[in-house]
């Protein structure tokens, strides 16, 4: 069972915030407050399924500052922005940087949460595809040394005869140890094992 | 009247002088015919009474005046006094012929003059024994002796008028209200002959006024007399030589008393008399008597013959006044007529300070031209300063509304972070109320902060509007701490914004000043804004406005620091000037509205800077006098 969903509000101004935590809170949502930025910074970076509500304008570094941060840091925790005073540069900036959406204050109850929901399902996306990369992960380190030099040159799209060759083995051997390899990855052609293999090495874990 | 006069010793001095030239003249002349050609011409001067009177001192100083203007001729004058009110008989008049025979058989006159009716009857008396055949010119005869003898044809003259009717009809003009008429004489035989005149001239009066004479009354009674008339009465006298108790005086010094106790004006046809105390009367002054006779006299020493001149019957009189009386009697200046001879008149101040009255008319009239150009500049000057502090007061208003477009930003901020907070805690409630669980509690901490942040918002608002207003500026007493801690959280959003940090260094008691507030809010604005420009862009740690107070000597001073790149000195002396502005925006009225509205405080400001090392702003205000109204 996945831990629930939290929306994280960073929002100096102590009203403004208080008012937002009751509201999510009514609403169900799990939440969780910070004064500034750096607040949040501080804090372990969530693993779990959330989003991030973040004020522009504070104090200290800025709802943008703090983006850039966790991009850094390779989070990818989605964000939503709520200003103030909106702002069109400000706007674009968040935007292009991957920010859900960008709210002006006072902000609508529907679109907020339609900004958190939408937020939540990418969250919920992303966190699959790390999943099944895991996993994949998990399978291909699976494969002795001897089966990986045969999936190489499997993916590489030697036949087998060519690989026995290569490694110096009988032609019948080579048959039995891509069965295996076929069989650990799962998958179910040539050309399926060829695309995982592309991913993992995508991920950078092959 | 006239009886021989020459009474001061100037005179008597000159007449001896006179009777001694001849003399020495004749010594001269005892062995030279030329000079027998221009042996002097003597003329003398038989005056009927003593010498001292008035009358003959005016008398002598015609008749003198007129001979000796004639040139090239010279003439001795002798004077004797007859002396005739107080001596005479028979034997006096025999003795005193003789006398004259005697005594000018040396000097034999050329002319003799001869004063008042008295004087003439003697000399036609006693012709014969004394100066047979010298032509005689008689002066101040009445007109009715004159008529009552026969006259020869070398002896000529004037007759002297005393206008008693004239006098009368006058006073009578000048106190229409009179009913008494008055008339004063005294007891010698001389002053009876004046009281028979005087009754003769007034009986025409009688109906008109009830003529009153007081004859034969001691000084003392007379005088009483006259304090006790009225209004109603008119005083006539010529004065008299002898009073009822027999004491002698001259007419003169009568008159002077009684015009003194009178309660009455006071009329005479004696000229002397004038200034005495009357208000005056018709006149010959004995003084032109004097004129006309030295005139016939001087045609007779020229070898005219007497007989050949026509000599007026009588003298016309004139109307002589005292100012000083009219004035006393309150006789309007404008009743006398045109051709009288006022003495005495007290020149009105202009006529007396013509010169000086025009002058000072001038001065006066540049003066309130001078004062009615300042008043008209003055005037002139308080529209024009209204104008300007109008113009002024708009401009500051609108410099505000430049200052608010440019946080406006901020002020968004500030009004939407309440706003927002307002509206979450309402879908909150809203939320809370619709599930099913019983939650009181939160419920009313969210109102409390709906109200809470309602309040925060129409704060900025309220301090917006402040700023925005186009008020009427009124000074009150405020404490500069206040000033600034309004100005910093006006601007504490748009200082967040830009990422400056404001910091205010206040003072632990308070200071107060006269001032307007939202003026003086407008200044710091000004300050601390152009302060935030000039760290906009530099490192953090110098991104930092410092506002700072300070309290001395009846001065209160707020600094506004920065640590930007400074003033070059020569931009320094312009910065105050209006539409000087180095940024892109703005229209360069923010520090010349901050100096206007300063010294429009009494206070002052300036700058201190030195490039590279930021600049600071200092505005001195002068502190408010304790007890000042709040």
């Amino acid at each position: 069972m996945r831990e629930p969903a939290v929306v994280h509000v960073v929002d100096d101004d102590v009203s403004q915030r208080t008012a937002l935590l009751r509201l999510l809170g009514a609403a169900g949502f799990e939440t969780r407050g910070y004064a500034s930025a750096g607040e949040f910074l501080l804090h372990p970076v969530p693993d779990n399924h959330g989003c991030v509500l973040l004020d522009v304008r504070m104090p200290g570094p800025s709802g943008l500052d703090l983006q850039d941060a966790l991009r850094r840091q390779g989070v990818t925790i989605p964000v939503i922005f709520l200003t103030g005073h909106a702002n069109v540069d400000s706007a674009v900036r968040a935007l292009k940087a991957g920010a859900v959406d960008f709210l002006s204050k006072p902000v609508d109850r529907d679109e907020l949460f339609e900004a958190i929901r939408r937020a939540l399902e990418l969250d919920a996306r992303r966190r699959a595809e790390i999943d099944e990369a895991a996993e994949l992960r998990a399978r291909f380190a699976t494969l002795t040394p001897r089966e990986r030099d045969v999936l190489d040159r499997i993916v590489a799209g030697k036949l087998n005869k060519q690989i026995a060759d290569d490694l110096g083995v009988a032609e019948r051997t080579v048959k039995a140890e891509r069965a295996q390899v076929m069989q650990k990855i799962g998958a179910s052609s040539p050309a399926e094992l060829g695309a995982l293999a592309e991913r993992v090495r995508k991920l950078g874990q092959y | 009247m006239p009886r021989g006069s020459d009474d001061s010793p100037r005179c008597v001095r000159s007449s001896r002088l006179r009777a001694s030239g001849p003399f020495i003249a004749a010594l001269l002349i005892a062995g030279s015919v030329e000079a027998a050609t221009v042996s002097p011409r003597n003329v003398l001067v038989l005056h009927y009474n003593s010498g001292v009177l008035p009358a003959n001192v005016e008398l002598d100083r015609g008749l003198r005046a007129t001979i000796e203007s004639a040139p090239d001729r010279p003439v001795s004058i002798f004077d004797e006094f007859l002396d005739m009110p107080r001596f005479g008989g028979e034997a006096f008049d025999r003795t005193l012929a003789t006398f004259l025979r005697d005594k000018y058989a040396a000097h034999p006159p050329h002319v003799i003059v001869v004063g008042a009716d008295d004087g003439l009857a003697f000399l036609l008396r006693n012709r014969e024994e004394t100066f047979p055949g010298v032509p005689i010119v008689h002066v101040g005869v009445s007109l009715r002796f004159l008529r009552s003898v026969s006259m020869p044809p070398d002896i000529v003259g004037t007759a002297a008028t005393y206008d008693f009717g004239g006098t009368i009809e006058q006073a009578l003009r000048f106190h229409p209200n009179a009913r008494r008429l008055v008339l004063v004489t005294g007891t010698s035989q001389f002053d009876r002959d004046w009281e028979r005149r005087l009754r003769s001239e007034v009986s025409r009066f009688e109906g008109r006024v009830t003529p009153e004479f007081l004859a034969g009354l001691s000084t003392r009674d007379l005088l009483r007399r006259l304090g006790e008339l009225g209004e109603d009465s008119v005083v006539v006298t010529v004065g008299y030589f002898q009073d009822g108790n027999g004491a002698q005086s001259v007419p003169r010094d009568t008159v002077r008393e009684m015009a003194a106790a009178s309660t009455a004006p006071i009329y005479s046809v004696m000229s002397p008399q004038i200034g005495t105390g009357i208000v005056g009367g018709r006149m010959t002054t004995f003084e032109e008597m004097g004129r006309h006779t030295g005139a016939t006299v001087n045609a007779i020493l020229s070898g005219v013959d007497p007989a050949s001149l026509h000599l007026p019957e009588s003298v016309s009189s004139s109307l002589h006044l005292d100012w000083r009386q009219l004035r006393r009697w309150g006789i309007d200046e404008k009743s006398v007529p045109a051709d009288s001879v006022v003495h005495f008149r007290t020149p009105s101040f202009f006529e007396q300070y013509r010169r000086e009255a025009f002058a000072t008319l001038l001065l006066v009239l540049l003066q309130a031209g001078l004062i009615a150009v300042l008043m008209t500049e003055r005037r002139r000057r308080i529209t024009a300063e209204l104008t300007r502090d109008t113009q002024y007061t708009e401009l500051a208003h609108a410099s505000r509304l430049a200052v608010a477009g440019e946080l406006t930003a901020s002020i968004a901020h500030e009004i939407n972070q309440p706003l927002g907070a307002i509206l979450s805690n309402a879908d909150a409630a809203e939320l809370i109320l619709e599930s099913a669980d019983d939650r009181r509690g939160a419920l009313q901490q969210i109102l409390a902060d709906i109200r809470r942040d309602d309040l925060r918002a129409s704060d900025v608002i309220r301090r917006l509007r402040t700023l925005l207003s186009r008020h009427v500026v009124e000074k009150r007493k405020l404490d500069v701490n206040d000033a600034v801690r309004d100005a910093d959280s006006l601007l504490r959003s748009e200082a967040r914004r830009r990422k400056v940090a404001i910091e205010t260094r206040l003072l632990a008691d308070e200071v107060a000043i006269l001032g307007d507030p939202v003026q003086i809010q407008q200044v710091l604005i000004n300050l601390i804004l152009n302060a935030m420009d000039a760290v906009a862009g530099l490192n953090e740690e110098r991104r930092v406005v410092i506002v700072s107070l300070s309290h001395d000597d009846g001065r209160a001073s707020i600094s506004v620091k920065d640590r930007g790149v400074g003033i070059s000195p020569e931009l320094q002396p312009r910065l105050f000037d209006s539409f000087y502005t180095t940024r892109k925006s703005g229209m360069g009225l923010g520090l010349s509205i901050s100096r206007s509205i300063v010294e429009a405080h009494g206070g002052s400001i300036r700058v201190e800077s030195r490039p590279g090392e930021g600049a600071t702003f200092v505005v001195e205000l002068p502190a408010a006098e304790r007890g000042e109204p709040r």
